[in-house]
């Protein structure tokens, strides 16, 4: 989708002035920013005369790809979350207007504030100058996942997230292996291994659900915004920690299990002490595999977004790929 | 061997022209889908070499988990016999077939499925 033809650009302006309430609109800048296969983020930078908003202003605009992901949230709700963890001080960027009308770019968008920062997981573990301290930028990862985490259900502004806990998610998981036309005995096996090992009592508080490097902007050094709240929901909180410690969102850094940038210390030191609660190897492990074998579904649905026909895209295809990577390390994690 | 280049020398020199003589001249916003070429000519060379090898040894291997015979196999069957053993293997184990008792041998099999599957797709991942 180009948002940047003159027609799509026009009304783009219009609805702008309307939501701002303002006399002008002027969008000097318009371009997509990389990444997202699921979303598309458009650099947005405009200039606005009189209304709310009068100024120059970098914005995001953020809209569905061809191909969603099903398990991924539609805009409007999106934006709710974004608002609700904008309110609490979770370092989501501030959501500014949803569009819903379909007339303006032909799919559903919303616009929010641009932050600072680099996310690309690759640079940030790989250039040590980007984060010349990795313990404090870890623990500012964990703090915040922590205060995120002190967020239980329910909340009438989150009415319509789901439950997601250990057996929901392998029951959802199942569902949809049993879908496919070809079985992965090795996805069955981590299922069944979860199953087993599965906690008998598990807190249920505000999870993300895709709190991992390359989802968060580092900007000198410190923690800048957390991006793509799309997967949010309900559930148990150290399905994030195991989420953020999985090899598979390591990128250049596999021997750091946090996040690829840290040792696990620096990250489960500050979590434990901000959230009270204990993160035990074993707890940890498992929401490992959990990890892994979510990754690999989503990456099965990709794959499958593309053989289907739906979203024909190298990318997509190339995520099929990933899965054999995913059932290397559950074996390795529940030998 | 024949002397005119197969499908793996093709993609070889395909591969290489990409990123020495185009990569340099693609500009940013391409680069990314231009390092994605590589990586499929990659993995279809491979893949190439690899032939049936892997799915031969891994369809035996069912075969063995599952206490069945094993003809030998080869094409479509062979890639019929695969779905039909996999889908039957992965009943078992959400079945809990395998939580005890030849849990060790299934391990193996799927680690040595895995890596069979590494091989062809990220080489370097079976290195960490």
């Amino acid at each position: 989708m180009n948002l940047d033809a003159a027609d799509t650009r026009a009304r783009l302006e219009s609805f702008l002035r309307a939501a701002a309430g303002a006399d002008a609109v002027h969008i000097r800048h318009l371009h997509r920013l990389s990444g997202g296969a699921v979303q598309e983020n458009w650099a947005l930078d405009a200039d606005m005369a009189g209304g709310t908003q009068p100024g120059p202003h970098q914005w995001v605009l953020r809209t569905d790809a061809a191909a969603r992901v099903a398990a991924s949230l539609g805009r409007s709700d999106e934006f709710k979350i974004l608002q609700f963890a904008h309110a609490a001080r979770l370092h989501a960027p501030e959501p500014l207007w949803l569009c819903r009308d379909l007339a303006v770019t032909g799919r559903e968008f919303f616009v929010m504030q641009r932050l600072p920062g680099i996310a690309s997981g690759h640079r940030i573990t790989r250039d040590t100058a980007l984060v010349p301290d990795r313990a404090r930028l870890a623990c500012e990862l964990a703090e915040n996942l922590a205060r995120l985490h002190s967020i239980h259900p329910p909340q009438s502004k989150l009415a319509f997230l789901a439950t997601m806990r250990a057996r929901d998610n392998i029951a959802h998981y199942r569902q949809y292996l049993d879908q496919l036309t070809a079985a992965h005995p090795t996805l069955e096996w981590g299922l069944r291994w979860c199953e087993v090992h599965a906690p008998d009592r598990e807190e249920t508080t505000f999870i993300h659900r895709d709190y991992r490097t390359g989802n968060y902007l580092v900007h000198e050094g410190r923690l800048a915004g957390v991006l793509d709240w799309e997967f949010a929901a309900f559930g148990n909180p150290l399905e994030d920690v195991g989420w953020i410690f999985a090899k598979c969102w390591r990128f250049a850094g596999k021997a750091l299990p946090a996040g690829g940038i840290a040792e696990p210390a620096d990250f489960l030191v500050p979590y434990q002490r901000a959230s009270g609660r204990t993160v035990t190897p074993e707890a940890l492990v498992y929401w490992q595999v959990m990890a892994h074998i979510r990754w690999a579904i989503i990456a099965l649905q990709q794959a499958q977004r593309h053989l289907s026909g739906v979203e024909r895209s190298l990318e997509l295809a190339l995520t099929g790929r990933i899965v054999a990577e995913l059932e290397h390390e559950i074996v390795g994690l529940t030998r | 061997m024949s002397d005119i280049p197969d499908a793996t020398e093709l993609l070889a020199i395909a591969r290489s022209t990409l990123l020495d003589s185009l990569l340099p001249r693609v500009p940013e916003e391409l680069r990314y889908d231009a390092l994605m070429i590589a990586n499929v000519m990659a993995i279809a060379a491979r893949e190439h070499t690899a032939g049936d090898a892997a799915m031969q040894a891994e369809v035996v291997r069912l075969a063995a988990l599952l206490k069945e015979q094993c003809e030998p196999r080869a094409g479509a069957e062979l890639i019929s016999a695969r779905i039909e053993l996999n889908r039957r293997l992965a009943a078992h184990i959400r079945a809990g077939a395998f939580d005890d008792r030849d849990r060790a041998v299934l391990l193996d099999h799927l680690a040595q499925t895995a890596a069979g599957e590494l091989a062809v797709s990220n080489p370097r991942a079976l290195e960490t």
